[in-house]
């Protein structure tokens, strides 16, 4: 029983640590992944302490956290997007 | 007069989003009270009346048969489980080694696959495999390319890469979305 | 009883052991798209393992069918969702023109189009 609290406090800490990225990275590329990959490590921790508590209003939130964090990519994603390529066009004689 | 008319909602594509809506509401109230079931079917409806036409274009017939049903299942639960931990084992040796064994580079991958589904399954796949992330797609010719970031570059870039990144993969999800 | 337990706790400690490894792959690799590809070490195995140690608990200890549907459904939404956002991402820093500082060997979309 103790032991699902453990993890859970493993994988919040790992998501803490993660924050560093979040703060130092030279881009907006490396703040997002890092805030991505702290969004899925929460969940999965709130995942577990549900299982300690024994409460089922952690796993909603899990469930709704998982689903919102791909908005935050996403929309990130879209900003830096500039638009349509180019295609050379030498390209299609010099394929692989 | 605009140019560009919104697509009609077809009645399929509004049964499967109502149905995937509905089975949300029972997941997250998780009750069979008559009160709550009546609820979500009046506000399941309303969602799906105006949003059907942007999540489903076709009438949800793709799989075509149980047996490709069976044959999924088994790709996704045997055949990419084994591929996933492989790649994950690899990919922590290389993290826990300091991280200085890395040499990433983008390949240009030719794929034989034709039908949509085919291909955003092959894709998903390979972004979802530790090391290797999927770019982008193009057409050149009748024949589809993936442009796929591979953090070891060991061969060159065509189709020795090709079989070295999709391995069983492809071959799998022929037998689904030829 | 016991030997149940066990196996849960060995699946959840892998799951912590891979997430660790995408922690550090994300703290320590050189450039922006070594570490989107070690964040992907973190959304699967982690996921993974976590996720099926409290299918286990959830089926077998607890009894309780609606924590188990819940925790598969978690798995399920993270493994559809976050291949979409990888390439979005990826895709979006390569147009923005962020490039690693140590100049990639092998750069087939350099080679193949304008920007």
């Amino acid at each position: 029983m103790i032991e699902f609290l453990i993890f859970a406090i493993l994988f919040a800490s790992f998501a803490i640590v993660n924050l560093y990225r979040f703060i130092k990275g030279p881009t907006a590329a490396d703040r997002i992944v890092a805030t991505d990959a702290a969004d899925i490590m929460l969940s999965c921790a709130m995942v577990l302490f549900s299982l300690y508590s024994g409460r089922g209003i952690y796993l909603d939130v899990s469930i709704i956290s998982a689903m919102l964090g791909i908005i935050n990519t996403m929309l990130v994603g879209r900003y830096l997007d500039k638009g349509r390529w180019v295609k050379k066009h030498d390209s299609s004689e010099n394929n692989n | 007069m605009q140019n560009q008319k919104m697509k009609k909602t077809k009645f399929p594509s509004f049964l499967v989003t109502f149905g995937i809506s509905y089975l949300f509401w029972i997941l997250l109230t998780w009750s069979t009270e008559p009160q709550e079931l009546v609820a979500g079917a009046i506000v399941c409806v309303a969602v799906a009346l105006f949003s059907a036409r942007f999540f489903v274009h076709n009438d949800g017939t793709a799989f075509g048969g149980p047996s490709k049903v069976f044959i999924s299942l088994f790709y996704s639960f045997v055949i990419f489980m084994i591929e996933l931990f492989k790649a994950n084992w690899d990919m922590a040796k290389r993290c826990y080694g300091g991280c200085k064994k890395v040499n990433p580079g983008i390949v240009k991958v030719p794929v034989e696959l034709k039908s949509d589904y085919g291909l955003a399954n092959l894709a998903n796949s390979i972004t979802l495999t530790p090391g290797t992330i999927t770019m982008e797609i193009t057409e050149e010719n009748g024949q589809n390319y993936f442009y796929v970031h591979w953090i070891d570059v060991t061969k060159p870039s065509g189709k020795e890469a090709g079989d070295e990144i999709k391995g069983v993969m492809e071959k799998w999800i022929r037998r689904i979305w030829p | 009883m016991t030997a149940l337990r066990i196996i849960i706790d060995i699946f959840i400690a892998l799951g912590a052991f891979f997430a660790l490894a995408g922690v550090i792959g994300i703290i320590k690799m050189p450039d922006t798209y070594c570490r989107m590809q070690a964040s992907t070490c973190i959304t699967t195995a982690g996921v993974l393992g976590v996720c099926a140690g409290a299918l286990l608990y959830a089926i077998f200890v607890m009894h309780h069918p609606a924590t188990a549907v819940k925790v598969v459904v978690i798995a399920g939404l993270i493994f559809i969702t976050n291949p979409v956002g990888a390439h979005a991402i990826a895709k979006g820093a390569y147009q923005h023109g962020i490039r690693p500082e140590k100049e990639m060997e092998v750069d087939d979309l350099r080679r193949d189009f304008d920007e």
